[in-house]
């Protein structure tokens, strides 16, 4: 389901320099250190380094070994991690990072003296994220950032382009060794690097097994003092169920997003805490503006008035999520919670239709001047499909009543991609978003991005929105753009050019064992340093 | 061994590899040709999580170094190929080699030890009911035989695996950790695959035809006239040859009933390998998969040829 089609720049408020020191060592917080933690993942990471990695599997792993410029702590606050302090300067187009100092970079078995974190480390790992050979999802967010100085070992400077907003919260991305890579111009999946990294953070990585587990332990040189928890290991999972039984027997500790299906079982059970935790994305039937009868947005109305959302979410994913109205994930600050989602109403659908000029055929399926409303929806074959599959059914059940005909055409994931981004040849679509920037929708309803392989698959274009669109990134005051994105949300609530559905709630699920944990929304391990497990249940 | 005994099987091993090599580059060929002209582009896996413009998409090949037309590509991977480079993978960067070295042992234990267990149900039901005729015994043993070939190895999987956790309460999936006894459950796997792979009955029934056509040849019944052992007469013809036949053609079969299995109980083999490059189109690896597994299935037909002219020296001739 949450199939990452799209992510976006990160954004958050901005929050003046607060420096704070943790020496290395103990946490001294009065928490046991100990234990192994060890927790479910569906799939294998490809890579391990925060460069050409690019699912969430390795997000999460490179969360755990490496640290950023800044962070941000539990309640999405930007705080200092690799720079003990900032200076924004010439009308914020200069950012200036004073550096910890004493940080060191995690030390292999038989390395020699552990190397320390400096200035220069910073500005090659921007240099390797730009370099055109380097194939990474970070590049074109970071191509605001005009150059790098060192300015000495431990103060660096970034002259932007342009004054963008929430500037700060972008230098979040990870900062690797530049001891680390063996090639020292640019990084590919194929240089050892990318599978056994050096970082910074909380966890080095020990080794990877035979059967690709992966197993990290504490750095107990952390800069934010070592980590609780002793151990973590990542163990891979080909099938959900069997994850979510691997935790019934204690085969694993923790599973970071569980399977819909699953959340009755681990609800009932008193030894598990099942936690939710707000995804920025969600779901959607998405139109092509190509086929000239949906291009009347009275058409694409009636179909959301057709579909009985409340119902589809509470039969098929018990519940677990939010309906929405417009374009951006109810966590989002964008989010216009003003506009109300249509609700069900079938008698209005067809009061729509007829307005658009629709009339029944004697086959019950409505037409136009001898067009008929029969269309395809093409659906993607995703790895755990059976929500998806009955969504989709329940969709074109829904739609029958109403005097449509849909067509369902499942499709590999990859033949999808072309049949959607590059073909254009569907006429409704059913997919996911997932963002990580909440408020950024301007690649998926901009006319400028229609094309191949762009995210406006759908075609469509207004004016009034691509003018919001531009308007909302123009400007850096944070209150003005909040309001132009709630006025976005309405227009696109009522134009309709997808039939938004919901966010569904991820849930963890771990052992009650673990304690003091907190996870963030999108990378997950954030705060897993401070997370531990009473001496008496470490084993 | 004395030479004359060497020759044919020299013979016969000539002719199995210079046809398994020809087979390989068929295979090679005819896999790289689908893959190439399949929907999906293998570097997108390298550009999902980004708005991967045309321009981005090139620049990922060109960075990688390939050549754009399919032959030109084709012809370097060979090339590569026979010098045992299987290239790397799209989407780890890891050397497929490795990976296919790794993964191809556990998946052989599966599929070795399926066919093993597949055999050690078989053979007795055919031979008895190959001796005994139709009897109160052979005809349930025959059904159930079908039976059980006819369950998907999927659903057996799962009823074997919630047998285990809800009546035995223990979990049954293999995983490296190193406890006592967990090499014990990758028994399940092996036992599970070798019951679920749809061919058992059809061992059977070619294994007993086999066993009743030898017995009822002239030489078994003047051995039988002459008190000697008419197991010992019809075991080559009757069982050897047959079982390695069954052996070398149900290979195929196992290897695909393995996908499955091994993604049902977490199995680090090459069908999960198989699944995940498939799905990236990741092409050096499902390559590499792809060839691997001919390899397999020409190795038990190469096994074969070889009981086959050890029993019948002769044969080499044909």
């Amino acid at each position: 389901m949450n199939r990452k089609l799209l992510v976006l720049l990160l954004t958050l408020g901005m929050i003046s320099a607060v420096s704070f020191s943790a020496d290395a060592g103990s946490k001294r917080d009065g928490r046991p250190d100990g234990g192994t933690l060890s927790y479910g993942e569906y799939g294998r990471p490809a890579t391990l380094d925060p460069v050409t990695s690019n699912e969430m599997i390795s997000l999460r792993l490179t969360e755990l070994i490496f640290n950023g410029l800044v962070g941000i702590n539990e309640k999405q606050e930007i705080v200092p991690e690799l720079a003990k302090s900032w200076k924004i300067s010439d009308r914020g187009r200069t950012y200036t990072f004073f550096l910890r100092k004493n940080v060191t970079w995690h030390q292999k078995e038989g390395a020699g003296e552990a190397k320390l974190f400096t200035a220069g480390d910073v500005v090659f790992t921007h240099k390797i994220m730009m370099h055109p050979r380097t194939i990474t999802p970070l590049k074109v967010r970071y191509e605001f950032i005009a150059s790098v100085t060192k300015i000495d070992d431990y103060t660096v400077k970034f002259t932007l382009k342009r004054p963008i907003l929430n500037a700060l919260a972008k230098f979040s991305f990870k900062i690797i060794p530049s001891h680390g890579p063996s090639n020292r111009h640019f990084l590919t999946r194929e240089d050892p690097f990318a599978q056994s990294p050096i970082g910074t953070g909380p966890y080095i990585l020990k080794n990877v097994t035979a059967d690709r587990e992966i197993i990290l332990v504490a750095n107990d040189n952390y800069f934010k003092g070592r980590p609780h928890i002793d151990k973590f290991v990542a163990k891979p999972f080909a099938d959900q169920n069997i994850m979510t039984q691997a935790l019934m027997f204690n085969a694993i500790d923790m599973i970071v997003l569980v399977n819909p299906r699953d959340i009755p079982e681990i609800q009932g059970d008193k030894r598990y805490v099942l936690q939710p935790y707000n995804a920025l994305s969600y779901s959607f039937f998405g139109y092509n503006m190509r086929n000239p009868l949906l291009r009347d947005k009275r058409v694409r109305k009636a179909f959301t008035y057709a579909v009985n959302r409340k119902e589809m979410l509470a039969s098929f994913f018990n519940r677990q999520g939010t309906i929405i109205s417009g374009p951006f994930a109810p966590g989002s600050w964008a989010y216009n919670l003003a506009v109300k989602p249509f609700r069900f109403n079938p008698e209005k659908a067809m009061a729509l239709l007829k307005e658009a000029g629709f009339t029944k055929g004697s086959d019950g399926i409505m037409a136009k001047g001898g067009k008929k409303l029969s269309l395809t929806l093409k659906v993607p074959i995703e790895k755990e499909s059976e929500a998806v599959k009955r969504v989709v059914l329940a969709f074109k059940n829904y739609l029958k009543n109403i005097g449509v005909a849909i067509k369902v055409e499942f499709k590999e994931w990859q033949s999808w991609k072309e049949d959607v981004f590059l073909e254009h040849d569907f006429d409704i679509i059913f997919a996911s978003w997932v963002f990580d920037d909440s408020a950024d929708i301007s690649s998926l309803f901009h006319s400028a991005e229609i094309g191949s392989w762009k995210n406006n698959f759908g075609g469509y274009s207004n004016p009034k929105v691509d003018s919001l669109i531009v308007e909302s990134k123009l400007t850096l005051d944070h209150e003005k753009r909040r309001t132009i994105n709630r006025k976005l949300h309405a227009l696109l609530a009522d134009e309709a050019p997808y039939t938004f559905l919901w966010t569904l709630t991820n849930y963890a699920a771990y052992h009650k064992k673990i304690r003091h944990v907190a996870i963030h929304p999108y990378k997950y391990f954030s705060f897993a340093d401070d997370w531990f497990i009473p001496s008496g249940s470490q084993k | 061994m004395r030479l004359s005994a060497v020759k044919p099987i020299a013979l016969v091993m000539t002719r199995e590899i210079v046809i398994t090599t020809l087979l390989l580059l068929g295979v090679s060929f005819v896999v790289f040709v689908i893959l190439y002209f399949s929907p999906g582009d293998p570097f997108s896996v390298l550009l999902q999580g980004q708005m991967a413009s045309e321009e981005a998409r090139m620049g990922a090949r060109e960075a990688l170094g390939v050549s754009p037309s399919w032959y030109t590509q084709y012809v370097s991977w060979l090339v590569n190929m026979f010098q045992g480079n299987f290239g790397t993978s799209i989407r780890t960067g890891l050397p497929v080699l490795g990976e296919l070295i790794r993964t191809g042992i556990n998946t052989l234990y599966l599929t070795v030890g399926s066919l093993l267990v597949t055999l050690a149900i078989a053979i007795p039901i055919a031979l008895y009911s190959s001796v005994r005729g139709e009897t109160v015994f052979t005809w349930p043993l025959t059904m159930f035989a079908y039976v059980i070939s006819a369950l998907p190895v999927f659903w057996l999987g799962y009823i074997f695996i919630y047998f285990f956790m809800h009546k035995f309460n223990v979990f049954p999936v293999f995983s490296g950790t190193g406890a006592k006894f967990s090499w014990l459950y990758s028994l399940l796997p092996i036992f599970v695959l070798g019951i679920g792979n749809g061919t058992t009955s059809e061992v059977i029934r070619y294994l007993r035809d086999e066993m009743g056509r030898v017995m009822s040849e002239d030489y078994i019944r003047t051995a039988r006239a002459k008190g000697a052992s008419v197991w010992k007469h019809s075991f080559k013809e009757g069982l050897l040859i047959p079982v390695t036949e069954m052996i070398a053609a149900k290979i195929p079969f196992i290897l695909g009933g393995a996908v499955i299995v091994e993604q049902v109980f977490n199995w680090p083999g090459m069908g999960r390998m198989a699944w995940q490059a498939a799905q990236d189109r990741d092409f050096p690896v499902i390559m590499g998969i792809a060839i691997l597994a001919a390899v397999f299935v020409r190795m038990g037909s190469m096994f074969q040829r070889v009981v086959y002219v050890v029993v019948n020296p002769r044969a080499s001739q044909e």
